[in-house]
């Protein structure tokens, strides 16, 4: 009885937290809706998070988008070339890496470098009572340090994975040249008959999506740390798990809704 | 640089970039150009879905937009070709529904005469359908029933090694016998007549044919010397030849002089014809005579004659 009271209570636990993240999720959409949240301590606030996540890694994110799409295209194509598959490097090219792997790589690169980053901060800030003081001063917390940071990862995650996407297909140019001795005007010609311009604004939503999540859930447990210290582990490896679950089922539903 | 311009200049770079590559895919897709829409028949709908491109030279050139069941049962297949691409379809134009074996289905339109007239949006042109899928399993099917032939050739070849009383292993415990024989006997001949006195008796009937051929040898040579010697039987022969050649040359002249006779008497046998017919008409003269007077007497009553 022990066992099955466990995993009910687990079951009930599980449901409200995902029950709590949606209203949440609401209650943040709801929020960026209404023209009184852009504030300017909040703008300033959004600049600030757009700076530091976007703008301050844009170096290192372009590096590694060359150096990673690069490789992918590589693999992908010589792949192709040896299983006599050439016709189809387009679809590859725009099915698989430029609307699948580009969003994915990208959020993962957002999670591992900004998501944690606001998962600690948010704890951190439970911890020293800063949100109580906030409160105190009356200053509204969801749109002083939630909103700019959700809205932050939307943008970021939307701007940073086209770029990834538009890195990819200018190295594709070379990579096609050097694999398949394609000109660049072929090159375009197939991938535009692979492009689906359906498929683009699904992958657009996607990346919109997973910005949204992957800053709302480690916002979320990042609020649920207690006045100690040692509560900050525990939240902000919570939230990493909830914030991969997300991306993976957020992966799922994209790829049934381009199925269905 | 402020931290609002890094900001502000990433937002606005990126979004232009963005859209730029949006509305150029847009425009490249025909999203803004007009289209035309053509409809073609089929019998059946297997293998179309709407969306499906419709292809020229390799090119995009359209895709399906509806589908639809006619009165008839014939699936109407209605497609959609940009303005620009249009000039490709021909009233010659031949529409096939490629399926191949890997990737998606796609209308192949081939157009072999591109200066015939443009085809009019409102005729129905009848689809033909290429299956890969179909081609290959009816290439594959005569291959695959040689294999399972090999394949019960071989399981029959291993069925019989791996029978003790099989040919194979019959033949190899044949050829183990044989070695064993070969190796205890002095010789090929010993092993097949399995008996030595055999050999022996065998190896003196050899020496007595020799003998025999030695002696048949030396009588060839006396036949020899007697038949084409100096004096022997065969210049005899080439002697008496001649002498005889001479004689028929002389015994030629005397049948000559015969033909020649013959020749003459029958000229003369020419003569003795006429001689005889003559002969015979005097004879037959005569007889009419004598048949007159016979009539003459008869009608006389005193036949009598009076003879000068």
């Amino acid at each position: 009885m022990n066992v099955l009271e466990n995993i009910g209570r687990l079951g009930v636990k599980t449901v409200k937290s995902f029950l709590d993240t949606i209203s949440f999720a609401f209650k943040v959409i709801c929020r960026m809706f209404q023209y009184r949240s852009y504030n300017s301590a909040m703008r300033m606030v959004l600049i600030n998070q757009i700076y530091f996540t976007s703008v301050q890694i844009l170096p290192v994110f372009l590096i590694v988008s060359i150096v990673l799409g690069s490789l992918l295209i590589g693999i992908a194509f010589q792949l192709l070339k040896q299983l006599g598959l050439t016709d189809y490097f387009g679809n590859v090219l725009m099915g698989l890496i430029v609307t699948e792997l580009s969003p994915f790589f990208t959020v993962l690169f957002i999670t591992l470098r900004s998501a944690s980053a606001i998962n600690t901060e948010m704890a951190v800030m439970k911890v020293n009572g800063e949100m109580k003081t906030l409160e105190t001063f009356r200053i509204d917390v969801i749109n002083y340090l939630l909103l700019p940071r959700i809205i932050n990862g939307v943008i970021s995650l939307v701007l940073l994975s086209s770029l990834f996407s538009i890195v990819l297909m200018v190295s594709g140019i070379l990579f096609s040249w050097l694999i398949f001795g394609m000109s660049t005007d072929v090159y375009i010609n197939i991938l535009l008959n692979s492009a689906k311009f359906f498929d683009m604004v699904i992958a657009l939503i996607k990346c919109a999506v997973f910005g949204f999540f992957i800053t709302l859930i480690p916002i979320r447990f990042g609020l649920r740390a207690s006045r100690e210290f040692t509560s900050i582990p525990i939240a902000v490896s919570g939230g990493m798990v909830n914030v991969f679950t997300a991306i993976i089922i957020i992966e799922v539903l994209s790829f049934l809704i381009k199925l269905f | 640089m402020s931290r609002d311009l890094k900001v502000g200049l990433f937002i606005v770079g990126t979004t232009i970039i963005i859209l730029a590559a949006l509305l150029y895919l847009a425009n490249e897709k025909g999203l803004f150009a007009n289209t035309y829409v053509f409809t073609l028949s089929s019998k059946s709908g297997d293998g179309l879905t709407e969306g499906m491109p419709v292809v020229f030279s390799g090119f995009d050139i359209g895709k399906v937009s509806t589908l639809e069941l006619n009165d008839k049962g014939m699936v109407l297949i209605k497609i959609k070709i940009a303005q620009r691409h249009v000039k490709w379809i021909k009233a010659d134009s031949a529409f096939i529904l490629y399926r191949p074996l890997i990737g998606a289905a796609r209308i192949v339109v081939t157009t072999n005469n591109l200066n015939s007239p443009p085809l009019p949006e409102d005729k129905i042109v009848a689809m033909e359908t290429v299956n890969d899928i179909n081609d290959a399993i009816k290439k594959v099917q005569p291959l695959l029933e040689k294999i399972t032939q090999i394949a019960e050739n071989l399981e029959r070849l291993s069925n019989n090694l791996s029978d003790p009383k099989g040919d194979l292993n019959r033949i190899l415990s044949n050829a183990q016998i044989i070695t064993k024989t070969l190796s205890s006997k002095k010789s090929f001949l010993e092993m097949a007549v399995a008996d030595e006195e055999s050999v022996q008796s065998i190896y003196e009937a050899l020496k007595k044919v020799k003998d025999i051929v030695t002696k048949i040898d030396k009588m060839a040579d006396k036949m020899d010397k007697q038949l084409y010697g100096k004096e022997g039987t065969l210049p005899n022969i080439n002697q008496i030849l001649k002498d005889i050649a001479g004689k028929l040359q002389k015994l030629d002249k005397t049948v000559d002089n015969i033909n020649k006779i013959s020749t003459d008497t029958s000229d003369g046998m020419k003569d003795f014809r006429m001689l005889r017919s003559d002969i015979d008409d005097t004879v037959n003269a005569i007889d009419d005579v004598a048949k007159k007077l016979d009539d003459l007497i008869s009608s006389k009553k005193d036949p009598e004659f009076k003879l000068p």
